[in-house]
């Protein structure tokens, strides 16, 4: 369900998006539109975009059209997904290697529910990172590698 | 006459003038008769002449009676008119009584060794009201000499000193004076153009509203004071911590 949320095409789009948010978590979720887990990804954030619409905005990249910021950002494995708010990077511990994205898809739709109000509200009392209230058996795993290390 | 002369002894008394000065301030009998008989005299002479300036003024705009859309101005142009000559009339009667006032002030003062209040000879002379001619004349001295005194201090604090700067008469010949019914000039001011609206758009008040919401949120959040309006150039990235444990601490923010 890829085509229901607004995508984003170009570093400058990506810039505008990150700037302009206003007192609301931006989420950028960066992947492919036709990878298997991303649609997994994209199908929760299109169904619970509207219940979240007061607190987040959310946006889907193609990693294809913004080389700088894959690099920037280090992303690795699709999806992975980025949270900002008001211009600043949220970090979130989730129990994995990398705490500035959340690497995979959520396993259900509360869980990414739970993720975005704990992120809103430790945002609004200033705090840059925040604990993941997601059961760690749901996070998916990986292998953060050094450069194949 | 005995009540005079007791008076002045009295006035003399009381200020402790020079005894040799009195029999001159008495005013003999036959004296006083004559001068009161010439005051009456010129007195009615004063008040025939006055009458026969209003009726003249009158009688001069009376006449035009066939144009009755035109009373108003012809009511005012008689209010100007008499306006003027009282005015002129009270110039007269102020400059006489002082000159008069002048004279027997300063024999009072400078003899007696009273309070020197010289503005007492202007003061009188501008808070009396012009038909008090006759009481204001130097007559008998009983008279000028304690209700002077009482009512002196106050007058002198009115005129001494602080005069009120003139700056001219203000209704003309013009009729613009609110009291002869001339619209306000907030009010005339009906051709102006283009309807500039007093106060901010309906757009502003929306801002204005999304303004006060946002000094709800809590002052400690993240990103409070981020410029969401800033350009920046094609290369700028957002702060984003560090991934791996690369670097020193602070740049993991």
């Amino acid at each position: 369900m890829s085509f229901l949320l607004p995508k984003l095409t170009c570093k400058r789009e990506v810039d505008q998006a990150i700037k302009s948010v206003a007192e609301k978590v931006l989420v950028l979720r960066f992947g492919r539109d036709d990878d298997a887990v991303c649609l997994q990804l994209d199908d929760i954030l299109a169904k619970t975009a509207h219940d979240l619409s007061k607190m987040a905005v959310i946006y889907l990249v193609d990693v294809n059209n913004v080389p700088v910021y894959t690099q920037y950002f280090d992303i690795s494995y699709i999806p992975s997904t980025v949270f900002f708010f008001n211009g600043q990077h949220m970090k979130v511990d989730y129990g994995s290697p990398d705490h500035t994205k959340f690497v995979g898809s959520f396993k259900t739709k509360q869980d990414f529910i739970d993720l975005i109000e704990v992120i809103y509200r430790g945002a609004m009392r200033g705090k840059l990172i925040v604990r993941s209230p997601i059961d760690p058996n749901n996070i998916p795993k990986y292998d953060l590698l050094y450069q194949g290390i | 006459r005995p009540e005079h002369r007791r008076e002045t002894a009295r006035f003399w008394r009381e200020n402790r003038a020079e005894a040799a000065l009195r029999e001159r301030c008495l005013v003999p009998a036959g004296e006083y008769e004559r001068f009161a008989q010439a005051l009456e005299r010129a007195l009615a002479e004063h008040q025939r002449r006055e009458e026969e300036r209003i009726l003249q003024v009158t009688s001069v705009t009376y006449p035009p009676r066939h144009r009755p859309g035109l009373r108003w101005p012809r009511f005012t142009a008689l209010s100007l008119q008499m306006a003027a000559d009282i005015r002129e009339a009270e110039r007269r009667q102020r400059e006489t009584v002082q000159a008069a006032l002048q004279k027997y002030c300063s024999f009072f003062l400078n003899h007696t060794q009273l309070q020197p209040e010289p503005e007492l000879c202007a003061g009188p002379s501008d808070c009396r009201p012009p038909a008090g001619l006759q009481r204001d004349s130097p007559c008998a001295a009983e008279q000028p000499g304690p209700s002077r005194m009482q009512t002196g201090p106050d007058l002198a604090w009115m005129e001494s000193g602080k005069v009120l700067t003139f700056i001219g008469h203000q209704v003309g010949d013009n009729f613009s004076g609110s009291f002869l019914g001339a619209k306000p000039p907030w009010l005339t001011e009906e051709e102006d153009g283009s309807k500039q609206q007093i106060g901010p758009s309906y757009e502003e008040f929306l801002k204005h509203k999304e303004k006060q919401k946002l000094k709800k949120l809590p002052v400690e959040r993240v990103g409070a004071n981020f410029d969401h309006t800033s350009q920046t150039s094609d290369s700028w990235l957002p702060s984003f911590g560090r991934v791996w444990n690369h670097g020193r601490r602070w740049q993991s923010r």
